[in-house]
C-alpha cells in the first residue's frame, strides 16, 4: 500500500503534470490562457489578485529552500535546526496568511458576483477545491507543527528528493502527521488537473518578454 | 532605406453620414460569438462625445500609446518591468462596464405570455449574465447628441477651454468611424507579453495569434484608440483583422465595402521602416504628423520603386502603390490626417477632416463659408487630428473649399479664379473625381494574391502541394525575416 501512495501515486502526478501540458500545448495551445477574469470583475481584483500571486511565489521559493536543499547544506552553512525552523515558521507563516487571506478574497470574489459565474467552470471548482485544500493544510501543518517536533526536512524533504533521483523511500512517510499527509495528497491531486485546468499558465510567465525587441514583425 | 508596404484607409468625414453600415456588416461578420457580444471592431462615435470604451481619449486615465522619457518611446502604462508587475492585476484595464452590457430581449414572453389585462413586455436581459437588467448604456448612446451632458466631458474639448459654443443654435458634432489604425508603431505589439501580436510583414495588418495569445491581456490598455477587446469566454485578445482575408483577394474590408456613403479609400503606401522609431519619438507631438509624411515613399520616385523591387516588394504591389487612393490624399494632396498623433504609434487609418454649416451668428454675413465660420470649430478638430495644431486643419478646409469653390464655377460655366492654394486646376478637378464622385474603382486599388515575386514563384513553382504551407513557409529557400532589422521574427509558425 505505501508503495502505491508513496511511490506510483506522486509519479502518475509527475507524469500527469510533465506530459499533460506537452499534450495539451500541442494539440490544444488555443485553449492555454491566463483566463483572466479581471474583465468581468474588477474592483475585487484589485487587492486579492496580486496578494494571492505574489504571496504564492513567496510559498513557492520557501518550499523549494525547504524541500530540495537538504538539512546538511544548509547546516554547512551555519544555519542550525533551531534558526532554519525559527525562519521557516516566521517567514513562511507570513507568506502563509498572506496566501490564505489573497485565496479566501478570491474565492469570496468568485462565489459572490453574478459576473464570475459566467467565467466559472466545473474544472475551476475542482482546482479551486484541492488548491484550498493544498493551502489550508500546508498552512495549518505549519501553525501545527510551531514547536518544531515534526522535523520535514528529515522525512518529506529525502522522500521527495527520492523521487527526483529515481529512488524511492516510501518508509520516510509512513508515519508523518495527518495534516503533512493531506497535504500531500492534496497537491498531488493538484498535479493531476493541472493539464486540464487553467492552471497551465505558470508555465507560461513570460520571462522572455523582457528581451524581447518591442515590435514583432512575422512573415507568413 | 528599408522599404515595406502598408494596407492602409482613409475616412473622408465629410461625407460620413453616420449610418453605422460599417459597424453592422463588421459586427455580423467577425464578432457575432458569444464571448464577443460587447466588441465593436469598427464603431461610429458623435463627436463631442466620451465615445466607445468611455473616455477613450482621455490617456490620464487609460495611460494608452507611447510617451517619451528622456526623449526614449515607452510605453504610457510603465517600463517592461513595471508592467510585469501589473500580471496579476492592471489598474489601466477597461472592464465590461466601461464599453457597455450587452443585452437581448425577453422576445419569448411575447408569445408565450397568458391572457392579461395589459400588453406583454420583453424585457431586456443580460446577455452575459442572461438575467433581468436595466439598460444604462449602450456602443453608441451618444448617438447625433443624445445626451448633451456627456458631449462636455470630452477630453478634446475640456483641453480647448469652455468657452467652445454649445448654445443651442451652432451647437455641433460631426461622426467619427473607428476601427484599429493597423499602426506602423503599434503599442499593443509592445505590450504583449508573450508575443502574440505581430505585423504582418507583407501587407502591415496587425493581428493575434489566437494560440500563442496567453490572456494577460496588457495590449488592452496599451491601445490608446482601445481597439483590443478580451473576450471573456475564450479568454483571448481579439481586435480588428482588417479583413485580411478578403484583402488577400484584392477585395476591401467589409466596413469599407460596405460604406453607403462611399468615403472609405483603402490602398498600398510604400514606407521607410528605418525611420518609424524617429517619427514616433518626434520631441514636438505637432510635428509628428509632418514627419509621417516624410515616412511615406513616393512610388513614382524610380529610385523607390526600383529599391522597393530589389527589396522584395513585388511589382503588383508597387503597381498598387503607384496608383494608391490613399497616397494621393495622404501624402500628395495632404488631405488626410492621422487620428491622434501624438499617441505616437504612427497610425495607418487617415480622416480628411469634416467641413460643417456656417455658424448661426455668422450666417447672414458670410457668402461663400470660411474654415473659421463653420460650425466645428477649428479648434476641436485640431485636438482629434493635428494634436492641437491649427493651422493644418485650416490649411485641409480651405484646400476642401477652394475645391467646392471651383466646382461651382466651374459647372456655372464661370471663369475660375485663381486659388490660395498649391493646387492646380487640374488637381482639384481629380480631387473632385476621387471624394465626389468616388467610384469603387478608384477607392479601392488592392493588390490581389500572394505576395512574392516573379523570381519566388518560380522558386515555389511544384514545391508545395495544398496542404503545404504557401511561400517562404516550408522549404525555408525564400528570404525568411530578414527584412526587419532589431525586430524579432516571432519564433511561432
Amino acid at each position: 500500500m505505501s508503495e502505491f501512495v508513496w511511490v506510483a501515486l506522486p509519479y502518475l502526478a509527475f507524469t500527469f503534470l510533465v506530459f499533460g501540458s506537452a499534450v495539451r500545448y500541442t494539440v490544444s495551445e488555443r485553449t492555454w490562457t491566463t483566463k483572466s477574469s479581471e474583465f468581468l470583475e474588477k474592483k475585487q481584483l484589485r487587492i486579492a489578485g496580486p496578494l494571492f500571486h505574489f504571496a504564492l511565489l513567496l510559498v513557492f521559493l520557501g518550499h523549494v529552500g525547504g524541500i530540495l536543499v537538504p538539512q546538511e547544506v544548509t547546516e554547512m552553512f551555519g544555519i542550525d535546526e533551531h534558526l532554519y525552523h525559527m525562519g521557516a515558521l516566521y517567514i513562511g507563516g507570513v507568506a502563509g496568511i498572506l496566501l490564505v487571506v489573497g485565496f479566501l478574497l478570491l474565492m469570496k470574489r468568485r462565489f459572490t458576483s453574478v459576473y464570475m459565474k459566467v467565467n466559472t467552470s466545473s474544472m475551476d471548482v475542482w482546482l479551486f477545491l484541492f488548491l484550498g485544500l493544498t493551502i489550508l493544510t500546508g498552512f495549518a501543518g505549519t501553525m501545527l507543527n510551531a514547536d518544531g517536533a515534526f522535523n520535514y526536512r528529515e522525512y518529506i524533504g529525502p522522500w521527495f528528493r527520492s523521487l527526483l533521483i529515481m529512488q524511492p523511500k516510501p518508509e520516510l512517510m509512513l508515519n508523518i502527521p495527518m495534516m503533512f499527509k493531506v497535504h500531500m495528497f492534496s497537491w498531488m491531486a493538484v498535479c493531476f488537473i493541472f493539464p486540464f485546468s487553467r492552471l497551465v499558465h505558470c508555465l507560461s510567465f513570460p520571462f522572455l518578454y523582457l528581451w524581447r525587441s518591442a515590435i514583432v514583425y512575422r512573415r507568413r | 532605406m528599408k522599404i515595406k508596404a502598408q494596407i492602409s484607409m482613409v475616412m473622408n468625414l465629410d461625407k460620413c453620414i453616420g449610418c453605422h453600415t460599417c459597424s453592422i456588416t463588421c459586427k455580423n461578420t467577425w464578432t457575432n460569438r458569444e464571448g464577443a457580444e460587447y466588441m465593436y471592431f469598427n464603431n461610429v462615435e458623435t463627436k463631442p462625445g466620451i465615445g466607445y470604451p468611455k473616455h477613450w481619449e482621455d490617456q490620464n486615465r487609460w495611460k494608452g500609446g507611447w510617451i517619451l522619457k528622456d526623449g526614449k518611446l515607452q510605453l504610457a502604462t510603465g517600463s517592461k518591468g513595471n508592467r510585469l508587475m501589473k500580471l496579476f492585476f492592471h489598474p489601466e484595464q477597461p472592464e465590461l462596464k466601461d464599453y457597455f452590457e450587452p443585452w437581448t430581449y425577453d422576445y419569448e414572453t411575447l408569445i408565450h405570455s397568458k391572457r392579461k389585462n395589459n400588453q406583454p413586455v420583453a424585457r431586456p436581459r443580460s446577455l452575459i449574465t442572461k438575467e433581468k437588467m436595466e439598460i444604462e448604456w449602450g456602443p453608441n448612446w451618444e448617438d447625433d447628441l443624445a445626451g448633451g451632458n456627456t458631449a462636455r466631458a470630452d477630453v478634446n474639448l475640456q483641453k480647448i477651454g469652455q468657452n467652445i459654443a454649445l448654445d443651442f443654435h451652432d451647437i455641433f458634432m460631426k461622426y467619427l468611424p473607428r476601427l484599429c489604425n493597423h499602426c506602423l508603431n503599434p503599442a499593443c505589439v509592445a505590450a504583449c507579453p508573450s508575443g502574440a501580436i505581430y505585423k504582418r510583414d507583407e501587407d502591415g495588418v496587425v493581428l493575434i495569434s489566437q494560440d500563442v495569445c496567453r490572456g494577460w491581456r496588457h495590449c488592452v490598455p496599451a491601445c490608446p484608440y482601445k481597439k483590443i477587446y478580451y473576450n471573456w469566454q475564450t479568454n483571448k485578445a481579439e481586435k480588428c483583422v482588417f479583413c485580411y482575408p478578403r484583402l488577400e483577394n484584392g477585395l476591401p474590408q467589409i466596413c469599407a465595402d460596405t460604406c453607403v456613403g462611399r468615403m472609405r479609400y483603402v490602398g498600398v503606401l510604400l514606407y521607410d521602416m528605418d525611420k518609424v522609431e524617429a517619427v514616433a519619438s518626434t520631441e514636438n507631438p505637432q510635428e509628428i504628423y509632418d514627419n509621417m509624411l516624410d515616412v511615406l515613399l513616393d512610388p513614382h520616385d524610380p529610385a523607390v520603386a526600383k529599391a522597393a523591387k530589389e527589396q522584395g516588394i513585388p511589382d503588383n504591389w508597387i503597381k498598387a502603390a503607384k496608383e494608391s487612393p490613399v497616397f494621393r490624399l495622404i501624402k500628395e494632396w495632404q488631405i488626410a490626417l492621422p487620428l491622434h498623433a501624438e499617441y505616437r504609434t504612427v497610425p495607418m487609418v487617415w480622416y480628411v477632416p469634416p467641413m460643417s454649416p456656417i455658424l448661426h451668428k455668422d450666417a447672414a454675413s458670410v457668402h461663400f463659408p470660411e474654415a473659421e465660420a463653420m460650425r466645428i470649430p477649428v479648434a476641436y478638430l485640431a485636438q482629434i487630428f493635428s494634436a492641437g495644431n491649427e493651422d493644418v486643419i485650416r490649411r485641409v478646409l480651405n484646400t476642401l473649399l477652394d475645391l467646392r469653390r471651383y466646382m461651382q464655377q466651374r459647372t456655372r460655366g464661370e471663369a475660375t479664379t485663381e486659388f490660395d492654394t498649391k493646387y492646380g486646376e487640374h488637381t482639384l478637378y481629380d480631387m473632385y473625381r476621387l471624394l465626389g464622385i468616388a467610384k469603387y474603382r478608384d477607392r479601392y486599388r488592392i493588390p490581389a494574391g500572394v505576395n512574392a515575386t516573379q523570381e519566388e514563384k518560380r522558386l515555389h513553382q511544384g514545391v508545395g502541394g495544398f496542404s503545404d504551407c504557401a511561400f517562404g513557409g516550408c522549404s525555408g529557400s525564400a528570404p525568411s525575416a530578414s527584412g526587419c532589422n532589431g525586430c524579432a521574427g516571432g519564433g511561432h509558425e
